[in-house]
């Protein structure tokens, strides 16, 4: 190759050099400006976040450090009118685990086991999924001997802590169980319902007074603060945010040694009871039977027992007294005498002959007593609850006068107690019989109803409370739970009628149906009934039927039959006569009412004889 | 270099500035693992650091001439490792990165950054004179596609993406033409929906949660949110070194790896973080400086690429924990804890001292 060429050559590669060289001069400027742009924007991004934002985030980062651990408030405890304890809230002691600090966990499990009467399984799976440095509750209100047991052998427990919680207690256990209630953890349904005041874990009530009065005895939680990390382990010291505010306690209208008794005369039947004040509509006695233990919700179930509880045929969680009903039976005999009394349809002397039956519509009805009563009036057909006077009455009244009156007398009809479950029960007429079953009603319906059957259907808190208006003369009490509120409603009956059915009442125990209510210290005035289970019950002696298939026995009253303090109802589930199982189950309740020992209970009453303070718990249970 | 001086020619301060990174990162990772079960990790920083200045010694020692000679088969035994890590690597937090050497763990993907840009800068020197035609595209393609494929697989998607500063620069000083790069764009463009369809919901996540910083707080949205809170929790000063709550009580996640810029700019503020921003536009200068100054086009083309690496994921980086890029997983270069990052960002470091301290015909 030639000189020139070689020459022409390079430069040639020399210029696209250069301009290469240009090129590349431009683009790093390029990327150098571009660089320098997203740099400018990151600065003005930090400027943003730490100069314009920064307090808002150190706002933002203090709440990240901070956490609320709730303070459990104590709830308030209950008493009876004379101050003895129905639920408290006792300091209990839990024992937990920290998992951290265990060495060997399955050994110090197996070690554990034995003291809390649990599987080694169990425990494993308590822990199973928790954090590690958060203690897990592996025992609940564990004994002073087990602790014993444990702190004598501490080495061997090094993580063991111990808790101390707010447990309910009810010293009275079963005595008062549907109508205290229990307490458990809140639900999502509760949650959800109380917007703002409930958390999950709460403990509230569940049921009876427990769940109606729950607002006031629950109190409210308080809060403090710790510093936590990321993974919620504290790190800081604990700074008090709020305390705990405490339930109120509260003092209800039972007496608990009328209710002793009341549980005690119930016994193994099944059945339930109201007493009240009829003046004021306090409830002296309430009960249910069976009955339950309120003291192991606290814990939680075991699934076996709970569904013992659940399956049982004699269903011991239902509360009878206000959740039940039954065919009022002859009981509702005193309505439909208010009722003939009061429209001018009988009078004092009107008679009716009763042979033992009488025919209706076709059908023939019989009274309990073969043979009959002969000729009655009202006060004797109360007293000795005769049938035919009623057919005859409630012929004549009609089935729309029957149920003016129930309705006067609070049946069919929440009792406004306030407890949540109770039932309204059944006041039958033309209109109710329409709309429920679709059939219209027939003429021989109101004979039923005239001796307190079909159609019919009643709590014993509605009949304690329809007897009490009796017992007033004519001025219906509402049934409370609460010392001090009383709200009476007015019947509307005249004089005449109201001293017609008290003699008629008071006959029926000095000589008729119920003469075993009373020991003769005192004077009752009540009217037995027998709720027809089986159609061929009546006219049957009733201590010759099997158990299942015998009548519900009713006997409802006041006491004492000229003054009247305390008015009753009383149910017995397949009794048989009223007269026979109810009436001794009234009679010692009133003993004890009409005990000499006691004061009067309208003097007991009320706030000036509450307890000292002294028993309740100071403690704050964290 | 000159033989009898050493270390007369080398560029004092962008060591210094790699230096000052280093130690903005070991002082970090001391104080984000400070208390905690990892409160040893910045010795093992430390450790890691004393592997990389080796590397970075051996690399300066020689001419990167000579490494140019060696670049493809360096990348081919990168690429080898890669392939290796698919099959005998070990799962760490759903991606198999990681090779195990006895008591070393290698990230063959950080050694991939390195090669390529070595590998690359070869390739535009030597083969790119005369344009950038159809053959040269595919065949950069290839080179650097061969590595991020693997990397994919992993799958190390964040790793993957930091290959693209590092291209888009090859290309563009390589003397592509801007029709072909706008060209390149759109199909680029064009593949996005197709590629969002390949996400996995997470990745999809992620993504949203740049455009809608409130979106799911507690899971994706959290780390973003946490680290916007240590980093303005800082404010203008900092809560001081060792001091920052949000970082010393573990709220953020990631802190000694691809958060660690959160928790310096928590415990020193403002001041802290525009220094940081300062000291990498500082490393890019003088490594465009190396570039300008280098004895031949396969010196400037390192540098520039090397510049590229180390900026192109910073900026990544900075971005993610600002919140204005998806969360992918990428670590800030010299800073974040990790002993194969550290190693391949200084050996690329030392690739510009080494076309710098050589600048001067002999």
């Amino acid at each position: 190759m030639g000189a020139i060429t070689d020459v022409d050559y390079r430069e040639r590669w020399e210029l696209k050099d250069f301009l290469i060289g240009q090129r590349l001069e431009r683009r790093i400027l390029l990327i150098h400006v571009l660089l320098a742009l997203v740099l400018v924007a990151f600065l003005f991004n930090f400027w943003y976040l730490q100069g314009v934002k920064g307090v808002e985030y150190a706002r933002l980062a203090e709440g990240n450090t901070m956490r609320k651990i709730p303070l459990k408030p104590t709830r308030g405890w209950i008493y009876d009118r004379d101050g003895q304890v129905i639920a408290a809230t006792r300091p209990s002691l839990d024992l937990l685990v920290r998992q951290e600090q265990v060495d060997d966990l399955p050994r110090m499990l197996d070690d554990l086991a034995p003291i809390l009467t649990a599987s080694p399984r169990d425990l494993a799976d308590v822990l199973r999924g928790e954090p590690d440095f958060e203690p897990v509750v592996v025992g609940r209100d564990v004994g002073l001997l087990q602790l014993a047991w444990i702190e004598s052998r501490r080495e061997r427990f090094p993580a063991i802590e111990i808790r101390e919680t707010a447990r309910r207690f009810y010293p009275e256990a079963a005595i008062i169980a549907h109508t205290i209630g229990y307490v458990g953890q809140v639900n999502e349904n509760q949650l959800r319902a109380d917007k703002g005041r409930l958390k999950s874990g709460d403990i509230v009530g569940k049921s009876g007074v427990e769940r109606a009065f729950d607002d006031d005895l629950r109190g409210d939680r308080g809060w403090h603060l710790v510093s936590v990390n990321a993974v919620g382990r504290q790190v800081g010291e604990t700074r008090v945010g709020q305390e705990a505010s405490h339930g109120n306690r509260m003092q209800l209208t039972i007496d608990l040694d009328l209710q002793r008794a009341l549980v005690e005369g119930l016994g193994v039947e099944t059945g339930a009871g109201v007493f009240l004040d009829p003046w004021t509509g306090e409830v002296l006695a309430i009960a249910s039977t069976p009955h339950f233990d309120p003291n192991r919700f606290a814990d939680g179930f075991d699934r076996a027992s709970w569904e013992k509880l659940q399956t049982d045929p004699r269903r011991p969680l239902h509360d009878r007294s206000i959740a039940s009903f039954y065919a009022p039976g002859s009981t509702f005999k005193v309505v439909m005498a208010a009722a003939g009394l009061e429209t001018g349809i009988i009078g004092e002397d009107d008679r009716v002959y009763c042979n033992g039956s009488a025919t209706y519509y076709k059908r023939r009805r019989l009274c309990w007593k073969r043979g009959g009563h002969g000729w009655v009036n009202i006060r004797k057909a109360l007293a000795e609850s005769c049938n035919v006077y009623f057919y005859e009455l409630g012929q004549k009244l009609g089935i729309e006068k029957i149920h003016d009156f129930g309705d006067r007398f609070g049946l069919g009809r929440l009792t406004g107690v306030g407890l949540s479950g109770e039932e309204a029960g059944i006041l039958g007429n033309s209109e109710w019989k329409r709309k429920h079953r679709g059939e219209q009603w027939y003429p021989g319906d109101t004979i039923s109803v005239s001796i307190g059957q079909g159609l019919l259907a009643v709590t014993p808190m509605q009949m304690a409370r329809m007897i009490g208006g009796v017992a007033t003369n004519g001025k219906l009490p509402t049934p409370t739970l609460v010392l001090g509120s009383q709200k009476l409603e007015p019947i509307g009956l005249r004089p005449t009628t109201l001293r017609l059915l008290r003699a008629g009442l008071a006959d029926a125990v000095s000589r008729g149906t119920a003469t075993r209510a009373t020991d003769g210290t005192f004077t009752v005035a009540g009217k037995t009934g027998t709720a027809q289970v089986y159609k061929h019950s009546a006219g049957i002696d009733a201590d010759k039927l099997p158990k299942a298939e015998r009548d519900h026995a009713w006997f409802v009253g006041y006491a004492p039959a000229d003054k009247p303090r305390i008015a009753f109802a009383i149910v017995v589930e397949n009794g048989g006569h009223g007269g026979t199982i109810a009436a001794p189950i009234a009679r010692s309740v009133l003993e004890i009412f009409f005990s000499s020992e006691r004061p009067d209970p309208a003097s007991r009453a009320g706030v000036g004889r509450s307890p000292s303070p002294v028993h309740e718990p100071a403690t704050t249970v964290r | 270099m000159n033989p009898q001086r050493p270390f007369a020619s080398l560029d004092l301060p962008l060591i210094g500035t790699t230096v000052a990174l280093i130690a903005v990162g070991v002082l970090s990772i001391a104080s984000a693992t400070f208390g905690s079960g990892q409160s040893g990790l910045w010795k093992m920083q430390l450790l890691w650091l004393m592997v990389a200045l080796i590397a970075a010694l051996v690399i300066v020692l020689v001419d990167y001439r000579v490494w140019a000679e060696v670049a493809l088969a360096m990348h081919g035994v990168v690429i080898a490792l890669l392939v290796a890590v698919l099959f005998f690597g070990r799962e760490v937090g759903g991606n198999r990165s990681w090779l195990d050497f006895g008591p070393m763990r290698l990230q063959p993907s950080e050694l991939a950054k390195w090669t390529t840009c070595l590998v690359l800068a070869v390739y535009l020197a030597r083969r790119v004179r005369g344009g950038m035609g159809l053959r040269q595209l595919v065949e950069i393609g290839l080179l650097v596609g061969a590595p991020v494929g693997l990397i994919s697989l992993q799958p190390d998607m964040g790793t993957a993406l930091t290959f693209i500063p590092i291209l888009m620069v090859g290309l563009l000083i390589g003397g592509i033409r801007w029709r072909v790069m706008f060209g390149l764009a759109i199909v680029a463009m064009l593949m996005t929906p197709i590629a969002w369809t390949q996400l996995r919901p997470y990745q999809k996540e992620r993504i949203l949660t740049v455009f809608d910083a409130e979106r799911d707080p507690h899971r994706i949205g959290y780390q973003v949110r946490q680290s916007k809170i240590a980093i303005g929790s800082g404010q203008i000063v900092g809560s001081g070194p060792f001091n920052g709550t949000q970082s010393q009580l573990n709220f953020l996640p990631a802190q000694h790896t691809d958060f660690v810029l959160s928790v310096f700019a928590e415990e020193w503020g403002f001041v802290g973080a525009s220094a940081v921003l300062g000291l990498f536009y500082y490393l890019f200068y003088r490594c465009i400086l190396a570039a300008r100054s280098a004895q031949d086009r396969l010196g400037t083309y390192v540098c520039l690429l090397v510049v590229a690496w180390i900026t192109g994921q910073m900026v990544i980086n900075i971005g993610m924990v600002l919140g204005r890029l998806p969360t992918i997983g990428v670590p800030l270069p010299l800073v974040s804890y990790g002993g194969s990052a550290l190693i391949a960002a200084l050996s690329g470091i030392a690739l510009v001292v080494n076309v710098r301290s050589r600048r001067f015909v002999n």
